[in-house]
């Protein structure tokens, strides 16, 4: 119990501080927010208001959703081992602890991201959600998949001379059984039609196996 | 006790540590010295098991309770030095108060009513190394790991610093790499590793 409470102190204390960090640089949010709202604002006026198939907007949102956190996440360990403060934080945390501080940071700010464009998405593309709590459900166990696989590849990939480019090509299979299933849910959600839960316990099971080999593998890098 | 077993290490094709079997005591003060390039620093990365050996064992106490104080050890320039503090002694299970602070300041000679909330970028190299020393004593770590730890300190910080080290080394595993006579005057025991 006590080494759970210690751990469970640890990743507060590792989410708070790099919210502090994220805050006061402002440069990864500003990356994540102005991709996202460069790219659904760009693609919104070029449809210059025609209708849009739901099955192209669900997955353009997922699109968006991607690769503006691509644009965050890659530098959750790659800024500290730049800054050289990665190892001070590898010698005072737990390594358990680091991932799944940094897992919930990620996962809290591609949270605020979506918070920011989903509106904006829902509005230049004049859609109505027609299953609104299924479209929560899907972004919110979408995004902890997000989160778990970009934490990891991040990890695994601090330490490569090419990074930048490795990171998306790495996360992209990862992430593939949970944007497939996603795009489909959320393409219901917008639709109305009848849906199955499989796909989000699809999504769900498939979050649980990526933070497990998350876990299992941080202690190897 | 630190425990290297049969431990051995190369970067490339250049061998840094072939077999080295030995048993770091605690109670005192372990110099380690070399020319650069014997692999120092290298040798307390392996002893706190920040790094690992290409063969060997480097066992540790069961309570691993480390803390160290080392260039390579960066703080993070975008917190301010209480904040640095206080998360690095959080990650250890130790809530700090104002007056823990202010103490903790007056022994490592930086003083946190003036300096506490400004950023460690606008830090000094002689400031960073005390904020680092502060949050070493803040963590009550079993083992000390020291690299050059006096390198950018004036004479009252390396006089603060060599006190706390003689006042705590009866009840630490304290290992100092270093390559200055000041340092190495109050080791009691003195590991030379070859080029």
């Amino acid at each position: 119990m006590k080494l759970f409470s210690s751990r469970f102190e640890q990743v507060t204390a590792i989410v708070r501080k790099d919210f502090l960090i994220g805050l006061r640089r402002r440069a990864t949010f500003a990356a994540m927010m102005m991709f996202a709202l460069t790219a659904v604002a760009s693609l919104s006026l070029s449809t210059g208001g025609a209708f849009v198939e739901p099955k192209f907007l669900a997955a353009l949102l997922w699109v968006v959703i991607f690769f503006a956190a691509s644009a965050g996440i890659a530098g959750t360990f790659d800024d500290e081992a730049t800054a050289g403060t990665l190892q001070t934080l590898k010698l005072y945390a737990d390594a358990q602890a680091i991932l799944f501080g940094k897992m919930i940071y990620v996962f809290l700010s591609l949270t605020v991201l979506t918070i920011f464009i989903l509106p904006i998405f829902l509005i230049l593309f004049d859609v109505v959600v027609e299953r609104f709590f299924l479209l929560l459900a899907t972004i919110f166990f979408g995004l902890i998949g997000i989160a778990a696989a970009g934490t990891l590849t991040a990890a695994l990939t601090t330490s490569a001379t090419v990074r930048g480019g490795l990171f998306p090509i790495l996360l992209f299979p990862i992430t593939l059984p949970i944007f497939l299933p996603a795009i489909s849910l959320t393409e219901i959600s917008l639709t109305g039609d009848a849906f199955d839960m499989s796909s989000l316990v699809i999504i769900a099971t498939f979050d649980l196996i990526l933070i497990t080999a998350s876990s299992i593998l941080y202690d190897y890098l | 006790m630190i425990i290297f077993d049969d431990v051995s290490l190369s970067f490339g094709r250049h061998a840094l540590f072939k077999n080295i079997s030995l048993n770091l005591h605690g109670g005192q003060v372990i110099g380690i010295t070399g020319a650069n390039g014997a692999g120092k620093s290298t040798f307390l990365k392996l002893a706190g098991k920040i790094i690992r050996p290409d063969s060997g064992e480097v066992k540790l106490p069961a309570a691993k309770n480390i803390a160290a104080v080392s260039p390579e050890m960066k703080i993070y320039d975008n917190l301010t030095a209480e904040e640095n503090l206080f998360f690095f002694a959080k990650l250890r299970g130790k809530t700090l108060s104002t007056e823990n602070i202010f103490k903790l300041g007056g022994r490592v000679g930086l003083d946190f009513k003036t300096f506490g909330n400004v950023r460690a970028e606008n830090f000094s190299t002689g400031m960073r190394q005390r904020l680092k020393f502060a949050i070493l004593l803040s963590v009550d770590a079993d083992i000390w790991l020291l690299d050059e730890p006096t390198a950018n300190l004036d004479d009252d910080g390396r006089d603060k610093f060599f006190n706390e080290i003689q006042a705590a080394k009866s009840k630490k595993i304290i290992l100092l790499a270093t390559n200055d006579n000041a340092e190495e005057k109050i080791c009691d025991e003195i590991i030379q590793l070859p080029l």
